[in-house]
C-alpha cells in the first residue's frame, strides 16, 4: 500500500487527472441515482410516514352514528378514522388565497398524514394544519397567520403531505385541516355529520373482501367513492411512472457512459505504463502481481474521488428531486439514499480496479522483451482507404480501437436515443396541452344547445358535423367506489372521439360499450364482459364490453355508449352539441355563428385544465434531462478525444512538430468523434423508433396511445446537435493538446 | 551567412533545489550544406539544443535564427509554420504513424502544410531515392527498423526544408541499419540544405562534416 501510494505520488498529474474523470463519471451516477431513488421509493415512504389508510371512503354527509355502524359491521378492520371535509372554502394569507380549499376536521387517533415542518395539531383553539403544496406557494410556515373561511384567522401549527393527491397548486384545492372539536357553532351538525371514513386494514391481503364487504354495507349512501392505497399507487404510478421509467433510462446510460468512460481511461494509462509493465515483469513479477498492482493503485484513486463525485452529484440532484416529490406529495429519501449511493461507490471502485487490472493482465501476458520494445495493446493496424489528411487520420485513429469506439458510439446512441425519445415525449405533452386530437378527440368546439338543435349547428359554414355528447358520472356497480365517466354518442362516436382501440371492435348498438384500458384493468372487464354502472340517480345500467381503447381522461376510467340506455335511466342527462370543424375553418368565425344561433361555443383543452400545469411541468423536466443527456454526450466525446490524445501523444507530438496547426489538430479529433457520431446516430434512431419509443409507450399504454417515434425535425436537431458538441470536443482537447510541450510527447517513444 | 545561428543560449528545467540548466551559454552555427555532429553523453542536453534549434522549445534565453528566421520573435502561429516549412524533424524512435502507409507518412507533413499537400509523385520519388521503393504502400510495422528510420527521413525531407534535424536516429538501430540511415542523411547534407545530427555514436559522428560536444550545457568544437 505504502508503496502504492508513492507510485501516485510520483505521478501527481496523471493522477490528478484520473481522479477527475473518475470523479466525473461518479457524480453522473450519484445525480442519476439520487433521482431515480428518490421518485421510484418516495411514495411508499410518504405512505409509511404519513400513515395512509388502506381505504378512504367518500360518500355524502351522514352523521357519524349511522356511518360507524356500517363500518363497525366490517371485518378485517383494525382502525378507522371519520372526517368531514368541506369543500369550497375561502383561504387567505399574505401569500395567496382560493376559494377552492378544503377543510378536513381531524378527530383524534391515526392521521394519515404525516407532519414535515412544525408539528401535529394539540387540541389548542386557533390552530391548523397545512399541506406543504400550499406551505411552498403561498410561502407559510409554522407561527403564520392564514384565514380559513369562517373561522378567521388561525395560526400553521404544521406543515402536513399526505400521498393521496398531487400537491396544490396541481390539484386546484388546497387543503388545511382542524381538530373536529374546534368547529365554531354554526356548523350546527358539528361532531355529527361526517363524510369521509379512512380504514387501516387487518389484513392487508384481504383488502379485496373488505371493499366487497363494504359495497353491501353501503347502502343507501350517495356519491359513494372508494379510493385504495393501490389505487393511489396507480395514480401516482401513471403520473410519475414514466418520468421514472426515463429517468431509470437516464441512470443506465449515465453508468454505461461512466464504465466506457472509466474503461478507457485505465486502458490507456495502462498502455502508457506498459514499459514499467516490461521492467516488473523482467525482474520477476508475477502477471497476477502486476495486475494487482494496477488494481490497487486504481482502488485508492477511485475510492476518494468515486465518493466525492457521488456527492456532488447526489446534492445536485436532490433540489430537482425533493422539488418533483413535493408536486406529488411525495418525501425525499433522506439519508435512504446513503445505500444505494455506497453500492454505486463499491461498484466504482470494483470497475475502475477491474478496468484497470485487465489491460495490465494484458499487457503483463506479453513477452517482456516485447513490450520493452515498443509493443502495444492494440492489434497491428490495418490497411484503411480513408483519405491520409489529418481528418482521415482521425477516422483510422478510431477505426484502429475498434471496440473502443464501438463500445463509445453504444453509449452516445443510448444518450442520443433517450434524448430523441424525451424530446418526442416533450412535444407529445406539448401538443396534449393544446391538440385536443392527441387525445383521440376530433372536436374543437362545444356549444350549450339542446340535443334536437345539433343538425343546425352542423349546417353552420365550416363545421364537419356536430351532434349532442351526452356526459355521465358513475360508478361501477359490482365494485363500488370505482368511478365511470359515461360519454355517449349517438352513432358512429369516432368521428368525434377516436381513441385508439386496444382489443375488440367498436361498439355497433344501444348494449354496447367501449371501455377505457384504465377501467378495463380496475374492473377486469374485457370484451364480452359486462359493465354495469350506478347512475347518480341510483338507477342502474348495464352494457355489453365489445372493445378496449386508450384514453387519457379520466386515467382511461372512461366507457363510450350509446345514449338511449342512459337516457332512459336518467332523462335529467343534458348534452353538450361537440361540433367538429372543417379542415382549414375559421374557428373565431365558426364560433361567432354558434352565438348567432344562440349557443354558448367553448373551445376544447386537450388535458384537464388542471392537469396542463402539470404536464407543462413533465415536458419542462424531460427537455432538462434530454439537455443532460446532451452533456453526457459532450463529456463521453470530450473524454474519449482526451483519452484518445492521451494515448496518442507520440502521434500528436510529431504531427506537431511537422507543423500541424490547431485547425489540424482539430480535424483529426475531428475524424475520430465522426466515426463516433456517425454509428451513433442511426444508432440511437433506431433503438429510440424500435426499442425505447415501444417501451415507453407500453408503459403508459394503460392509459394512453403514445405516439413516441421521434420526427425528422427532431432527428436532425439532434444529429446538428451531436454534430456541434463533437466539434466543440475536438476544439477542446485540441486546446489542451496545444498547451503541451511537444517534446513531452516526442519522449514517449 | 549560417543557417543556423544560435547564441547564449539557457535551458532550465525544473525549479528550486530540482532545478538543472541543461544548456548553458550554447553558442553553435551551422554552414548550408553542412552535416554538424552534436557528441554528448545521455541527458546532456543535445536533444534539448535541436528541439530549441527546430522550434520546439523555446529558450529561457538566448537568441536562434534559423534560415533567417529570429525564432524568440516568432508567435506560436509562426513558429508552427516555420516547422513545416524549414525544418525536418528524425527521431529516434521513428515516430511513424502506424495507421498510415510509408508513402502517406511521408506525404503528411505536406498535407499539413497546404492544403492539397505535395506534388503528385514527390512521396514515391523521395522513397525511391532512398532505396525504398517497396514501402510506399506498407504499413510501418511490416517494415524493418532501417526502413521505417529512412521513411522518417524521407518524411522530414517532403517539405524541402533547409535544415534536418536527427535525434539519434541510429540509436535504436542495428549496426547494418544504422549505416545505411547515416549514409542517407549524409546525402541529404548538400547545397543549402544542412543536417544537425545528435549522437553519442563515435561512428555515426565519423560521417560528419563538423563534430560539436556538448558538456554542462556548453558546446566545444
Amino acid at each position: 500500500m505504502r508503496e502504492a501510494l508513492a507510485r501516485l505520488r510520483s505521478r501527481r498529474g496523471r493522477t490528478l487527472l484520473a481522479a477527475v474523470g473518475i470523479a466525473a463519471a461518479a457524480a453522473m451516477i450519484g445525480t442519476a441515482v439520487t433521482l431515480s431513488y428518490g421518485l421510484a421509493t418516495g411514495f411508499d415512504r410518504a405512505v409509511e410516514q404519513a400513515d395512509l389508510p388502506d381505504v378512504t371512503a367518500r360518500f355524502d354527509r351522514r352523521t357519524r352514528a349511522e356511518v360507524d355502524q356500517r363500518v363497525g359491521a366490517l371485518a378485517n378492520v383494525e382502525e378507522r378514522s371519520y372526517r368531514l371535509e368541506v369543500e369550497g372554502v375561502g383561504l387567505d394569507s399574505a401569500g395567496g388565497s382560493s376559494s377552492e380549499g378544503t377543510i378536513s376536521l381531524v378527530p383524534p387517533g391515526r392521521r394519515g398524514y404525516a407532519v414535515v415542518d412544525g408539528r401535529d395539531l394539540s387540541g389548542r383553539a386557533g390552530e391548523v394544519l397545512i399541506e406543504r403544496g400550499l406551505a411552498r406557494e403561498w410561502e407559510l410556515a409554522p407561527g403564520d397567520a392564514i384565514d380559513v373561511g369562517r373561522l378567521g384567522r388561525v395560526r400553521v401549527a404544521g406543515v402536513v403531505v399526505s400521498p393521496e393527491n398531487v400537491a396544490f397548486p396541481l390539484q386546484p384545492n388546497p387543503r388545511v385541516y382542524l381538530p373536529d372539536q374546534l368547529l365554531p357553532a354554526d356548523f350546527r351538525d358539528r361532531g355529527r355529520s361526517v363524510n369521509v371514513v379512512l380504514i387501516w386494514a387487518r389484513d392487508r391481503s384481504r383488502l379485496d373482501s373488505l371493499l366487497v364487504q363494504a359495497r353491501s354495507q353501503s347502502f343507501g349512501l350517495e356519491d359513494l367513492s372508494f379510493t385504495t392505497r393501490d389505487g393511489v399507487r396507480a395514480l401516482v404510478d401513471q403520473l410519475a411512472g414514466i418520468v421514472i421509467a426515463l429517468l431509470i433510462a437516464f441512470s443506465l446510460v449515465a453508468l454505461a457512459t461512466a464504465g466506457v468512460m472509466l474503461g478507457a481511461a485505465a486502458h490507456a494509462d495502462v498502455q502508457r505504463r506498459l514499459k514499467s509493465i516490461g521492467v516488473m515483469r523482467a525482474v520477476g513479477f508475477s502477471r497476477a502481481r502486476v495486475a494487482r498492482r494496477h488494481a490497487l493503485e486504481a482502488a485508492i484513486v477511485a475510492l476518494p474521488a468515486g465518493a466525492l463525485g457521488l456527492a456532488t452529484g447526489a446534492l445536485l440532484a436532490a433540489g430537482p428531486t425533493a422539488g418533483l416529490l413535493e408536486i406529488l406529495n411525495e418525501l425525499p429519501a433522506g439519508s435512504a439514499v446513503l445505500v444505494p449511493l455506497a453500492l454505486c461507490l463499491a461498484a466504482i471502485v470494483v470497475l475502475v480496479a477491474l478496468t484497470t487490472a485487465w489491460p495490465a493482465w494484458r499487457a503483463a501476458s506479453l513477452p517482456p522483451a516485447q513490450v520493452l520494445r515498443g509493443a502495444g495493446l492494440a492489434p497491428a493496424p490495418r490497411r484503411s482507404r480513408a483519405p491520409g489528411g489529418p481528418f482521415g487520420l482521425g477516422l483510422r485513429l478510431a477505426l484502429g480501437r475498434r471496440a473502443r469506439t464501438a463500445a463509445t458510439a453504444i453509449v452516445v446512441a443510448s444518450a442520443t436515443a433517450v434524448v430523441l425519445l424525451m424530446l418526442a415525449l416533450a412535444s407529445f405533452l406539448g401538443r396534449l396541452q393544446d391538440d385536443p386530437g392527441v387525445v383521440g378527440k376530433r372536436y374543437q368546439l362545444t356549444a350549450s344547445l339542446p340535443a334536437e338543435r345539433a343538425g343546425e349547428a352542423g349546417q353552420l359554414p365550416g363545421v364537419a358535423a356536430a351532434a349532442p355528447r351526452y356526459v355521465a358520472d358513475a360508478v361501477d356497480a359490482f365494485e363500488l367506489g370505482q368511478p365511470v365517466r359515461l360519454v355517449a354518442f349517438p352513432g358512429d362516436h369516432t368521428t368525434f372521439e377516436a381513441p385508439q382501440l386496444a382489443e375488440g371492435r367498436r361498439l355497433r348498438d344501444d348494449g354496447e360499450a367501449e371501455v377505457g384500458q384504465g377501467l378495463a384493468d380496475t374492473l377486469g372487464v374485457r370484451p364480452g364482459g359486462t359493465l354495469a354502472v350506478a347512475l347518480s340517480s341510483g338507477e342502474e345500467v348495464r352494457f355489453r364490453v365489445v372493445g378496449v381503447v386508450r384514453t387519457l381522461e379520466r386515467e382511461g376510467r372512461v366507457a363510450y355508449v350509446r345514449p338511449s340506455r342512459l337516457l332512459a335511466a336518467d332523462p335529467s342527462i343534458g348534452p353538450e352539441i361537440a361540433v367538429r370543424l372543417e379542415d382549414g375553418a375559421d374557428r373565431g368565425e365558426v364560433e361567432r355563428s354558434l352565438a348567432a344561433i344562440g349557443a354558448r361555443p367553448r373551445g376544447v383543452g386537450g388535458a384537464g385544465s388542471n392537469d396542463q400545469a402539470f404536464l407543462g411541468k413533465l415536458a419542462a423536466v424531460l427537455r432538462v434531462v434530454a439537455a443532460v443527456n446532451g452533456l453526457i454526450c459532450l463529456y463521453v466525446l470530450a473524454q474519449t478525444l482526451a483519452t484518445m490524445a492521451a494515448e496518442r501523444r507520440p502521434t500528436i507530438a510529431v504531427l506537431r512538430s511537422a507543423g500541424a496547426r490547431r485547425a489540424a489538430i482539430t480535424l483529426v479529433l475531428g475524424g475520430v468523434a465522426a466515426v463516433v457520431v456517425g454509428v451513433a446516430v442511426p444508432l440511437g434512431v433506431v433503438v429510440e423508433r424500435f426499442l425505447l419509443g415501444p417501451a415507453v409507450a407500453r408503459l403508459a399504454a394503460d392509459y394512453a396511445s403514445l405516439p413516441l417515434g421521434a420526427g425528422a425535425g427532431q432527428v436532425l436537431a439532434v444529429t446538428a446537435g451531436l454534430v456541434g458538441l463533437a466539434t466543440a470536443a475536438a476544439v477542446w482537447v485540441a486546446l489542451r493538446v496545444e498547451r503541451e510541450p511537444i517534446s513531452a510527447g516526442l519522449r514517449e517513444g | 551567412m549560417p543557417l543556423v545561428a544560435a547564441r547564449g543560449l539557457v535551458k532550465t528545467f525544473g525549479s528550486g533545489r530540482g532545478a538543472r540548466r541543461v544548456l548553458d551559454g550554447a553558442v553553435l552555427d551551422v554552414a548550408p550544406g553542412e552535416m554538424v555532429a552534436l557528441l554528448g553523453r545521455s541527458g546532456s542536453g543535445k536533444s534539448t539544443l535541436l528541439n530549441t534549434i527546430g522550434g520546439i522549445d523555446r529558450p529561457d534565453a538566448g537568441t536562434v535564427e534559423v534560415a533567417g528566421h529570429r525564432l524568440d520573435r516568432l508567435s506560436e502561429g509562426e513558429l508552427t509554420r516555420f516547422r513545416a516549412t524549414e525544418v525536418g524533424f528524425v527521431f529516434q524512435f521513428f515516430h511513424l504513424i502506424p495507421e498510415l502507409t510509408g508513402e502517406e507518412n511521408v506525404l503528411l507533413p505536406a498535407r499539413l502544410a497546404r492544403p492539397g499537400g505535395a506534388p503528385p509523385g514527390r512521396a514515391r520519388a523521395l522513397l525511391d531515392r532512398l532505396g525504398l521503393d517497396g514501402a510506399a504502400e506498407r504499413l510501418p510495422h511490416t517494415l524493418s527498423g532501417g526502413e521505417q528510420q529512412r521513411v522518417a527521413i524521407a518524411r522530414a525531407l517532403v517539405n524541402e526544408p533547409r535544415l534536418v534535424l536527427a535525434d539519434e536516429p541510429t540509436g535504436n538501430l542495428d549496426p547494418a541499419s544504422g549505416a545505411t540511415v547515416l549514409q542517407a542523411l549524409r546525402a541529404v547534407a548538400s547545397g543549402e540544405r544542412a543536417v544537425l545530427l545528435a549522437t553519442h555514436d563515435d561512428d555515426a559522428a565519423a560521417l560528419a562534416d563538423r563534430i560539436v560536444s556538448i558538456e554542462d550545457g556548453r558546446l566545444r568544437s
